[in-house]
């Protein structure tokens, strides 16, 4: 049984050792199996997912909350299956942690600023919101 | 094989419906979403400080007489497609050289600034309209998340289907929008220039579209460029649909068990077709910077339907010059557009090569506006008035 591979890399099938077993039961094991990734078969295979997965859990220290929200989504299968992929796990549980202190802090601020508003800031309130500084900038125009 | 013969045999209808969809859904999302954000965001029609390429040759004002402003529109638009022909045609050279690494660099860099320049700016708009009290620190985080996120997306050849997708719909989007901003004579015939470009530039056999994609399928490459690929279909049976063309040779051998299952109307011994690159120049500031985007419809290795991004871009264009007017005309020219695509799948599954994907929707969008704008609103206008109907 062969599967199609992405189509960006059509010359790197994930599971080309399946693809001499055409019987049903492969195809039974096969849906059986546990994809590390969100796309399952059409995703990447354990041993490309560890490699992305520390990668995007690296990235995510440059001010990227959104990069671990994206790790934690794209492998969410491994947070579920809580024993199936050990290393991946590992990355993805330190990014969802990441990102949810950096969501929090984040947050906190931003509805301190958008509340509390001139009363809590004075007149630097002005000085920060957005549209002010693009006004100031001339980033609202177009063109 | 004999186990197959228990089982019913998958037809295509099987599939279908759900490949269209697969394609239908994005194309609707992003003409919806430009729609909206034409509407929240009423720029001024007579506002003719938006300048780029494609008014270069001439700026539309109000005085001028219908004649002035056609002739205009229609300078505007052999600038616009002379500069996208050199530029497909720059394409073509640099693909041919081998340069693959240079334009998947320029595709990310690309993506970066669509989402971090032009999505800034309309964020900016949006935030102004609302008066929402954003701190430009937060804002600054999230479009900076925001893009670097687009980039990886457009970069990576595997990341994550549903997220790439989402990444080219928003930058599909956010062209649009900039696009609808050209004076109005210039957009209609633009499109209508553009449809006949496509035609041209893929079927033509000195086409640089055409060329482009038979280079691709030669090298048993896939052209870097933005383009939108649904899912690939898994069939019930648990395997994938084949519709892999271009290694029939190597393929053959391991197909003989999916060929009993598979549709008959999509044979793997078809050939591949790939999509067909439309460069687009960026027209939020005077200096141009010419973006790969992709227009054309074809057929990828899974077999799963690929559009070019290009073709979402004028899609929503269309759609949001008509909302400009009236959402009645909207209306009219989203079931035109959704039709000719329809038209165009069919024509793809008929002639499995690469087709472009503009000139029917495009000529039947704007047929339909004229219809609607000219005769339909008078006969609604009338008969609500009149309380008859509506």
């Amino acid at each position: 049984m062969e599967e199609a591979s992405r189509i960006d890399e059509p010359n790197r099938n994930p599971n080309t050792d399946r693809s001499s077993n055409p019987n049903p039961l492969s195809s039974i094991i096969s849906s059986a199996h546990v994809w590390p990734t969100i796309d399952g078969p059409l995703g990447l295979t354990e041993e490309a997912s560890v490699d992305y997965a520390r990668r995007f859990y690296k990235f995510g220290f440059a001010l990227l909350p959104w990069l671990w929200a994206v790790n934690c989504f794209y492998f969410w299968p491994v947070l579920r299956h809580s024993r199936a992929f050990p290393q991946i796990r590992n990355y993805v549980v330190r990014s969802a942690i990441g990102f949810s202190v950096f969501t929090s802090l984040l947050l906190a601020w931003a509805l301190t600023f958008s509340i509390g508003g001139e009363q809590l800031f004075g007149p630097v309130w002005d000085k920060l919101v957005m549209y002010n500084v693009a006004d100031r900038l001339g980033l609202s125009g177009l063109a | 094989m004999d186990r197959n013969q228990q089982r019913p045999r998958s037809s295509i209808l099987d599939s279908l419906g759900e490949e269209l969809i697969g394609i239908l859904t994005p194309v609707s999302i992003c003409m919806f979403t430009v729609v909206l954000l034409v509407c929240l965001l009423n720029s001024d029609p007579s506002s003719s400080s938006f300048s780029s390429i494609a008014t270069a040759a001439y700026s539309e004002t109000d005085s001028d007489s219908p004649w002035d402003k056609l002739l205009g529109a229609f300078l505007n638009s052999l600038v616009f497609v002379a500069a996208i022909t050199v530029a497909t045609f720059l394409l073509v050279l640099l693909f041919y050289l081998r340069c693959v690494t240079f334009l998947k660099l320029y595709m990310g860099f690309s993506a970066l600034v669509v989402l971090a320049n032009l999505g800034g700016e309309i964020s900016i708009l949006l935030i102004d309209r609302f008066r929402f009290p954003i701190d430009s620190l937060t804002f600054s985080i999230l479009l900076f998340n925001f893009s670097v996120v687009g980039v990886f997306a457009v970069f990576m050849s595997r990341f994550s289907i549903l997220i790439t997708q989402g990444y080219l719909v928003v930058i599909g989007v956010l062209v649009a929008y900039f696009f609808t901003m050209l004076p109005e004579w210039t957009t209609w015939v633009l499109l209508v220039a553009l449809a006949l470009y496509d035609l041209a530039a893929v079927l033509l056999p000195v086409g640089p579209l055409r060329l482009l994609v038979e280079m691709a399928i030669s090298r048993d490459e896939d052209i870097p460029a933005l383009v939108y690929e649904a899912r690939p279909v898994i069939r019930d049976d648990s395997r994938l649909v084949q519709r892999r063309v271009w290694r029939e040779q190597r393929s053959n051998v391991n197909d003989d068990d999916v060929e009993n299952n598979v549709v008959r109307a999509e044979e793997e011994e078809e050939q591949r077709s790939e999509e067909i690159s439309v460069p687009l120049i960026d027209s939020s500031s005077s200096s141009s910077r010419p973006e790969t985007f992709l227009e054309g419809i074809g057929l990828g290795a899974s077999g799963a339907i690929k559009l070019g991004l290009g073709d979402f871009i004028f899609y929503s264009v269309l759609v949001g010059r008509a909302a400009m007017y009236d959402l009645m005309t909207v209306y009219a020219c989203y079931l035109a557009i959704i039709a000719g695509l329809g038209v165009t799948l069919m024509l793809l599954s008929v002639y499995q090569k690469a087709l472009p994907a503009l000139p029917v929707s495009i000529m039947l969008g704007v047929v339909f506006y004229f219809l609607a704008r000219l005769f339909l609103e008078v006969f609604v206008v009338q008969c609500s008035s009149n309380l008859v109907m509506f």
